[in-house]
């Protein structure tokens, strides 16, 4: 670990069970953020901050206005250009002793093998299920862990995903909801907040400290701040990872 | 006759219009039973979430009884001994 190293990351190698050891295994570790709105994009401002050693963005598509309410990492003179390469140069500003790759694409059947196939660990915070289901399959295929990270509302849900260990997100939703929209109601600081429990969890898995929420969800509901882990179970059944 | 707790989230309590109510069951009812009876007080915009279009449960609600996804097959689930429901529709948002 360079001096550097530790100086910037100082404040958290006295965390309990985390230390240099822990420092050094993010610092070799590539994360795969599959979009970076409300959600990606707090999410990977804390990744970045922990010191991962690289991230790899991907999310199709430019700006808008509508965005601004919850992309926090984004910036007004943004709109109209791609939501990715914005996202790139605020975290290049925040930390330049990390790799950032910027995708201009949406997770799809052509690009999701490689994708993942460059990632050790998978955070989902695409707004559709017809996406995040390809990811969950592409994910139990290379035994890559996955943090599902979602909202709706004023509420919020991460499950933490390890192939063969806990339930995917198949064995909890066999099919694609039919009545969910692409248009929800949603509040920044909700998505904010999703995307740092993801986060957590994420980097415990990676750095091997504290205590991951296997075989449980995590909901919330920031209207009567109300916290609540749900136990769940894998489907031996799962047309996805019912063999593994 | 003893009080169950339903708790919702997601779509689901956004259609019931509260995020919890409490009914009462009879012994022996089935989660079935009990569902049926809250499609009919609330109405479509609620039980399109919980059921097909030709009356089976969805799949993709997660059936929680007293902090557990309930095991087993939804449609034959029995309430004796829960305190509370919770019913969990699938959220995706980015
Ligand atoms: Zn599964």
């Amino acid at each position: 670990m360079t001096e550097l190293d530790r100086s910037i990351y100082e404040w958290q190698l006295d965390l309990p069970g985390f230390g240099e050891a822990g420092q050094e295994r993010l610092r070799n570790a590539t994360a795969l953020v599959s979009r970076v709105g409300g959600l990606g994009g707090p999410l990977a401002l804390s990744l970045a901050a922990a010191g991962i050693g690289k991230l790899v963005l991907a999310h199709a598509g430019d700006l808008r206005l509508d965005d601004l309410n919850r992309q926090i990492l984004m910036r007004h003179d943004g709109v109209g250009k791609p939501r990715v390469e914005s996202l790139k140069a605020t975290l290049r500003a925040f930390n330049p002793h990390i790799e950032v790759e910027a995708i201009p694409e949406n997770v799809a059947e052509s690009n999701a093998a490689s994708l993942v196939g460059r990632a050790d660990i998978v955070f989902g915070a695409a707004p559709l299920f017809e996406e995040r289901f390809l990811l969950n399959r592409e994910c139990v295929r290379q035994r890559k862990p996955l943090i599902d990270c979602a909202m709706y509302g004023l509420e919020g849900q991460v499950i933490p995903i390890v192939p063969g260990e806990t339930p995917c997100l198949a064995c909890l939703y066999p099919e694609v909801p039919e009545h969910w929209r692409r248009r929800f109601p949603v509040m920044g600081a909700v998505s904010a907040l999703a995307a740092n429990i993801g986060a957590m969890e994420g980097l415990k898995l990676l750095a091997g400290f504290g205590e991951v929420n296997l075989n449980r969800l995590l909901y919330f509901d920031t209207a009567a701040m109300r916290f609540q882990t749900v136990k769940i179970r894998r489907d031996p059944g799962c047309s996805v990872c019912g063999e593994i | 006759m003893p009080q169950l707790v339903f708790t919702y989230t997601g779509q689901l309590a956004a259609a019931a219009g509260a995020a919890e109510e409490a009914i009462e069951v009879a012994p022996g009812a089935t989660l079935r039973s009990a569902l049926d009876f809250l499609a009919a007080r609330h109405g479509e915009a609620y039980a399109r979430h919980l059921f097909h279009s030709d009356g089976r449960m969805r799949s993709t609600l997660l059936v929680v009884f007293d902090g557990e996804q309930a095991a087993g097959d939804k449609e034959s689930l029995m309430l004796d001994g829960v305190g509370t429901v919770m019913l969990m529709t699938p959220i995706a948002g980015g």
